[in-house]
């Protein structure tokens, strides 16, 4: 009886163990929704859609964070509480608007400061691997266009932060000690003039969105543009910048005769755009319409979305237009709001007519700015809405554009001349062409003419802050919203969560 | 011839007599001693109060020849050896009596008190609750909870000291939030693992509640460490019924009840919304439409649950079995929410070769289909004004496009929301009996559980308008097989001291599958859901699949010893290695050590005879929770991200999609538990009194981290600490008991502490993280709690109001007094997590009749009103609806996130009240039983709460939120049926 018992617990036993006997400890896991780094990207298709986030990262550039941070710290933009607290969250508008922010109140700060970090060791990361690996077609150039865009990253970061971590090589692993403003911006000119004429040259449907020669030399004449403020010990350099203008300008870009063709919805066929962040509406991250829209104005205009009723034109903006100007309805949706069946106006949930008006009236404001009516303030109408739109918008945002390069040019020259100049003159009312009918030329385009031209040409594309800074007008006091600005915010501060997990960064001066 | 001698003559009868004697005393002698050995034995057996015992066994002591009492107690035995008749019948004390030559034997059963007795399941086995030395809380069929039961959860609720189980919301499909002992992880489940007959990592909802014999509660450390990294909030062991060695039984229970809301929002009605118009000078031309709608009163119904369940059981001597079928049906009382299932159940149970081998076949089956709520319809139901319609005069819908406005009704009459489940599983067991006292068995186990989901959004209404119609669907498949090996050794050593071993293996492969597909704009909304590719407007992220893996494989064994069941001692130890641990850290190990010593025992005791027993205990182990982890957190991987643009066309993009973290492993958690079991004055009074000091250390947790050098901005890493510590108590009182009346109350209460204690090691650190979003229009980056060392989890973080100013506006205390109110004025305004949690459970028992009255509650808790907070203002009005208060409170400020808004959310709930008449049994022929009750669920609550309920969502980092997407909870009124043939 023993040895039946015996055997048959051997059998049980065994049966049941033998298939198992190998997979005894074995822990291995067997992936099988993603691949593991060593598995892919080994050919040339596989190579291509490694790099291709270097270009996606473009988009956070015109993403939510710098759209509002770029034209609200000026005085382009306003995103007013509204009546019942939509768009108080946190403050964050209004310490942006009033210069109020500090290291932590802000969320539009912290991202903004994340976007620009992340994409840089994105390119960092993209970098190496390409570096590293063999068979990859056309190896130089897309070394080159990946530094341009890392470039591009710290030319931004340059103009928002100014000092902190400059990173270059992903293998180090180290915590980043900062680096001065100036270095930065050495850094960045550098790698532009090595990169530079590596790049393509073309302007094509192909070479669209890439980071191409004429986006390099715009880069680089922004820089020079603005070393007087980044660099002011290096002094102006005007004419620097004079020649990496025109050497866009002698590319095949081509100032769009119509105006609207570098902002409707299938916009990648403008000659006029040197460097876009492209936007598909189903991919999603191009919200203009979602942020600007009240919510009734979708059936105002046949749309399919549910707005948000956020980002307004600061009202002393939207007046400065000469009235006679196209470009101020071109950017601008402005006035009542009418119901397509019944042609009357609509009435908002407050019931009150939905007139977007320019100007923009804040109630009760103590202890913080108080709210304003839904229906206040014009609204960004610049990215053609199409109707029926059901999702983001499909419109590519153009970083750089021919005009602005023209108005660059222009203010080189006069400043280099101490005074109006012909050619100067002749690129104001090119781009004034478009704007106007009949004409209206200015005579002599002093540098205060293209001041105003810069404005009117470049509302909502975020450029405000940088522009006034540089003309010095960024600390002035923005009639309705605040006073005189203390010259600390001509930088943002570094957000407490980055210094909190790097000990070694060093904050801006007075934060 | 020899002619006969006269003297032979004369004595050959008497020889003959004599002869004939002999024989004739012989046979009476066999005859007698053969009528001796067949004696008849008649006898009534009673218990203590003279009532007779039917049912009660009556066999002659260690044979197999015995007989049952019938009704009146009576039986009848023909006795042919043996010394001694013993009677016996559950719960009460067997008794041996010696025949003596008596044909009538009757006997008097007492009540067996000592509890302690009692055979609870652990870990790989069953103890008695006298040989336990670790924090087990037992609770078996009788003592279950009575009323609307739709899963094992609700059988538990308020029966466990420290075991606290929360619906945060009335919808009849979501599930319970289930805590034992304090929240103890960040990133993962709290929530205990759960044990189904002894194959680990079940789900609460595959068995049936009716099928369930017991359940068990693993408490402390010492008791559930042989779970290892799955147990550190504790295990919960489903003990499911057994065919019995009986005649076949049949069983059904059933009832039928009906659900109304308990209470709803109190908006403001049609004539209050015109009087505050008129009062104020409001134009409301054209929103006026004439009608007076109660939304959220249209958007419910009165729901009607029911649930049948059939169970037909039966066995021998050497096989017995079980088989049921379940189904219930369950309405919400909002209108499209609903839930059904059926559940399916067969256990075999074989004994052969020589009873020494035991197979067991069990097959579980569970087919639910359920309906979810969509819980913008009460956003809306809130917003929509009481002037309108729902529908016009002509019939048509009324609708609305502004923010957050649209007709509810409309959004459920159309819309579709399936959920289609099946969860299969199958379990084969040997157990062979190798020698005596030594075990072995193997265990085999298949699961397979589908998932199938639907979703329509009609393109007229709320929520389908702006995609023109939007379709989804969504299917997962999850198999589970699990392999386990155990050796068991028992034996007593000179009767004195007793031992047992347990060795064991187990190995466990998971494997889940998953993919969706979703389309927009249809241009004819009947096909629904069921024809996806009509949409016009498919995007590339509409499609989706994913698919993942991961194994566990462990060691374990156990040892204990007693001396006499008055010294007890045991120790286990688990090693765990999961594939889804960093390089680093791929096994664990988890011991446990406990003791425990029955005072009662020992001699110096005896004379406290009021004493029945009493036992000290103390245990500590080290249990693990690998919740937080999914699989192949710990390697570097690229996934697809998004989309790029080249030369006109959209190509997929690769990136890294996580960190990786080679060094990510379980989170730990040791306890100790002290603990103290008595019972008293012939269990009148019993109960236990326990602390314990639970540590939890390498909390998983999403750390920020520099981008050079990280790929990433976050990872996942084990990193913070964290406490509880508690004190429970558990009490059973049975102030009356007599023949007719008893009356037995239970009450439980547990107080825990709970302290996060630290969020940062050498290589990250953390010393506080804001979390949860204030839910209202403009509340985006207002956040609502905090995360921080020296607070628990949870704790509410904003301004301190102290009340309105003369002009309605908030007052803040000014925390740093600068002057100035702004984020640095904000401070720690109150914890979600309660100071006590108690139960209370009285049970009448009159004759045929039984009353429970079952009360539950909470004490020291606070609830976040958002609803209060986003309607009690009337910034929104004529446009928007508000709730009443708006009109009162004087508020004129635009909502703001403080403490005006937290509430004392203490409560008390009567949460069942059930009476019953049980038929008695001489009255009915061939039923077995025959019971039948009326039950109340939620009857009522006594709370100072101004919101809906104060009993919310207590998961997660942002427990404690009443939001304004909260489905109201319901009272139920139900009628039911308990019979057995």
């Amino acid at each position: 009886m023993k040895k039946t018992s015996i055997l048959l617990l051997l059998m049980i036993v065994g049966l049941t163990l033998t298939p198992w006997l190998q997979s005894c400890t074995d822990l291995n896991e067997v992936v099988y929704d993603q691949v593991s780094t060593a598995d892919f990207g080994n050919t040339p298709k596989e190579i291509a859609s490694l790099v291709s986030p270097i270009y996606n990262s473009l988009k956070t550039a015109r993403g939510w964070n710098f759209t509002h941070l770029g034209e609200e710290s000026a005085d382009m933009m306003v995103v007013p509480t509204r009546k019942g607290g939509d768009w108080w969250d946190g403050g964050q508008h209004m310490y942006t608007k009033q210069h109020t922010w500090t290291n932590n109140n802000t969320p539009l700060i912290t991202g903004a400061y994340s976007d620009i970090q992340s994409s840089i060791t994105t390119c960092n990361r993209i970098l190496k691997m390409v570096q590293d690996k063999t068979g990859v077609p056309n190896k130089d150039r897309t070394i080159a266009e990946i530094r341009a865009v890392r470039a591009f990253w710290y030319y931004m970061y340059v103009d928002y932060f100014g000092q902190g971590p400059l990173v270059t090589d992903y293998a180090d692993t180290s915590l980043p000690t900062p680096k001065s403003r100036v270095e930065i911006y050495n850094f960045v000119l550098s790698e532009l003039i090595a990169v530079k004429d590596l790049l393509r040259a073309d302007v094509t449907g192909d070479s669209y969105g890439k980071m191409t020669k004429g986006a390099a030399y715009s880069i680089l004449a922004k820089m020079y543009l603005n070393a007087q403020v980044w660099n002011p010990a290096g002094g102006a350099q005007w004419q620097k910048c004079l020649d990496a203008c025109n050497v866009v300008i002698g590319l095949p870009y081509v100032l769009e005769a119509d105006w609207k063709k570098s902002f409707q919805v299938k916009n990648e066929d403008s000659k006029e755009i040197i460097l876009p962040a492209i936007f598909s509406g189903v991919l999603g991250g191009n919200f203009l319409a979602n942020a600007t829209l009240h919510y009734l104005d979708a059936l105002a205009l046949g749309l399919n979305i549910g707005p948000w009723n956020g980002m307004s034109a600061d009202p002393n903006y939207v007046k400065s237009y000469d009235p006679a100007d196209k470009r101020l309805n071109w950017s601008f949706l402005r006035g009542p709001m009418l119901d397509p069946v019944k042609g009357t106006v609509i009435i908002t949930a407050h019931g009150r007519p939905l007139i977007h008006t320019d100007d923009i009236t804040m109630y009760e404001a103590t202890t913080n700015w108080g709210w304003c009516n839904q229906e206040d303030g014009a609204r960004c109408y610049k990215w053609e809405i199409p109707k029926g739109l059901s999702s983001d918008m499909e419109n590519d945002f153009a970083i750089f554009r021919l005009a602005d390069i023209y108005l660059m040019k222009a203010e080189c020259l006069v400043r280099i001349a101490g005074g109006p100049t012909a050619d100067a003159t002749d690129l104001v009312n090119a781009i004034r062409k478009r704007a106007f009918s009949p004409e209206k030329p200015i005579a002599a385009a002093a540098l205060e003419d293209i001041r105003l031209e810069r404005r009117y040409e470049m509302a909502w594309e975020q450029y405000a802050r940088q522009d006034n800074i540089r003309f010095g007008t960024f600390l002035n006091a923005v009639p309705g919203w605040r006073g005189v600005s203390d010259p600390k915010h001509l930088l943002f501060p570094i957000p407490k969560d980055a210094m909190d997990v790097n000990n070694k960064l060093v904050q801006n001066p007075g934060y | 011839m020899k002619r006969f001698q006269t003297d032979e003559i004369r004595n050959y009868p008497v020889f003959m007599g004599i002869r004939k004697v002999y024989l004739a005393l012989m046979f009476l002698m066999i005859g007698t001693s053969m009528v001796f050995a067949q004696t008849t034995i008649t006898g009534t057996v009673k218990d203590k109060s003279g009532d007779p015992i039917p049912g009660a066994t009556v066999v002659v002591t260690n044979t197999s020849n015995g007989t049952i009492t019938d009704m009146s107690g009576k039986y009848t035995l023909k006795v042919s050896s043996g010394t001694t008749l013993t009677f016996s019948f559950i719960g009460m004390k067997p008794i041996t009596e010696t025949i003596n030559n008596r044909t009538v034997i009757n006997a008097v059963l007492s009540e067996d008190v000592v509890t302690l007795s009692e055979v609870v399941a652990i870990g790989y086995g069953t103890q008695t609750k006298r040989e336990i030395s670790g924090s087990v809380a037992n609770v078996s069929a009788k003592d279950f909870n009575k009323g609307v039961i739709s899963n094992a959860a609700d059988l538990l609720q308020g029966k466990v000291a420290g075991l606290n189980i929360t619906k945060g919301s009335g919808d009849v499909t979501s599930g319970a939030t289930i805590r034992l002992r304090g929240t103890s992880s960040l990133n993962g489940s709290s929530a205990p693992f759960v044990v189904i007959d002894g194959v680990p990592g079940g789900d609460l909802n595959s068995v049936a509640p009716q099928d369930i014999e017991s359940i068990s509660v693993l408490k402390d450390a010492s008791s559930a460490a042989i779970y290892g990294s799955r147990s550190a909030s504790g295990v919960i062991l489903i003990t499911t019924k057994k065919g019995t060695k009986s005649a076949p039984v049949i069983s059904y229970e059933g009832y039928v009840g009906i659900d109304n809301v308990t209470n709803k929002p109190k908006l403001l009605n049609g004539d209050q919304w015109r009087a505050y118009a008129k009062a104020n000078n409001k134009d409301i031309t054209g929103m006026d439409l004439g009608a007076n709608t109660d939304w959220f009163g249209e958007i419910m119904r009165t729901g009607v649950t029911q649930n049948h369940s059939l169970s037909y059981s039966g066995g021998g001597d050497h096989n017995n079995y079980m088989a049921s079928l379940s189904y219930i049906d369950m309405q919400g009382v909002v209108k499209a929410n609903s839930m059904s299932r059926v559940n399916m159940r067969f256990s075999i149970n074989q004994k052969t070769f020589d009873d020494r081998l035991l197979l067991t076949l069990t097959a579980n089956e569970v087919m639910g289909d359920n309906s979810p709520t969509d819980n913008e319809n009460f956003i809306l139901a809130y917003n929509t004004i009481p002037v309108v319609p729902v529908k016009l005069a002509d019939g048509t819908w009324y609708d609305n496009t502004d923010f957050d406005q649209g007709n509810p009704v409309r959004n459920i009459t159309y819309n579709k929301r399936e959920n289609r489940e099946n969860k299969f599983y199958g379990n084969i067991k040997a157990d062979y009996e190798i020698l005596k006292g030594l075990n072995v068995t193997a265990n085999a186990f298949k699961e397979r559980n589908t998932n199938d989901w639907g979703l329509y959004n009609n393109s007229t209404t709320q929520e389908g308008r702006n995609a023109q119609g939007y379709a989804q669907r969504q299917s997962s498949l999850w198999d589970r097989s699990m392999f386990e090996y155990t050796l068991r050794y028992k034996k007593t050593y000179k009767e004195v001291h007793n031992i047992t071993a347990l060795a064991g293996y187990s190995w466990e492969q998971n494997d889940y599958r998953y993919f969706g597909a979703q389309n927009q704009q249809f241009r004819t909304d009947l096909l629904g859901f069921d024809n996806l590719q009509s949409g016009e407007n498919l995007k590339p992220a509409d499609v989706y699949s994913q698919r993942n893996m991961s194994k566990l494989i462990s060691s374990f064994g156990r040892f204990t010893y007693n001396y006499l069941e008055k010294y007890v001692f045991a120790a286990t130890v688990r090693r765990d290695g999961s594939s889804k641990f960093g390089a680093n850290h791929k096994w664990g190990t988890f011991p446990s050590f406990s003791g425990a010593w029955n005072i009662s025992k020992e001699r110096f005791m005896s004379s406290y005879t009021f004493i029945d027993d009493l036992k000290l205990r103390v245990g500590y182990g080290i249990t693990g929770n690998q919740d937080g982890i999914g699989p192949y957190n710990s390697i570097d991987l690229y996934g697809q991200q998004g989309k790029y643009y080249d030369g006109g066309q959209w190509y997929t993009t690769y990136g890294p999609t996580q960190n990786s973290n080679p060094n990510l492993k379980w989170e730990k958690t040791a306890m100790l538990n002290y603990g103290i079991d008595f019972s008293l004055f012939k269990n009148r009074v019993s109960g236990t009194v326990e602390y314990y000091n639970k540590k939890t250390s390498d909390l998983l947790y999403t750390y920020n981290v520099p981008t050079p050098p990280y790929s990433y901005g976050t990872i996942l890493a084990n990193v913070g600490s964290m406490s509880n510590k508690g004190l429970e108590l558990l009490l059973n009182i049975i102030p009356v008991k007599t023949r007719d009346l008893t009356w037995t109350i239970n009450i439980n209460m547990a107080h825990n502490k709970n302290l996060v204690t630290s969020l940062s090691n050498s290589e990250f650190q953390m010393t506080a993280v804001k979390v949860g979003s204030a839910f209202i229009r403009g509340g985006s980056n207002t956040t609502t709690h905090i995360l921080e060392v020296g607070h628990d989890v949870g704790t509410f973080f904003g301004y301190e109001c102290t009340g309105l100013d003369k002009n309605g506006k908030y007052v803040f205390t000014d925390i740093n007094k600068d002057g100035v109110i702004n984020d640095k004025d904000m401070t720690y305004i109150g914890s979600p997590q309660p100071k006590l949690t108690y139960s209370m459970n009285n049970t009448v028992n009159w004759k045929q009749w039984d009353l429970s009255v079952f009360f539950r509650g909470v004490y020291g808790n606070k609830v976040l009103n958002y609803s209060r907070m986003s309607f009690a203002t009337t910034q929104w009005l004529m446009g928007g609806n508000v709730l009443v208060e708006a009109l009162t409170s004087g508020l004129t400020d635009s909502p703001i996130y403080s403490s005006y808004y937290i509430e004392n959310g203490s409560f008390i709930r009567l949460e069942n009240a059930n009476l019953g008449y049980t038929f008695k049994k001489e009255s009915m022929k061939w039923i077995k039983n025959l019971r039948v009750y009326v039950s109340g669920q939620n009857l009522f609550k006594i709370t100072k709460y101004k919101g809906l309920d104060p009993e919310v969502d207590m998961s997660g980092l942002t427990p404690g939120v009443e939001g304004r997407d909260y489905y109201p909870k319901s009272r139920t009124i139900m009628m039911g049926v308990n019979i057995s043939f």
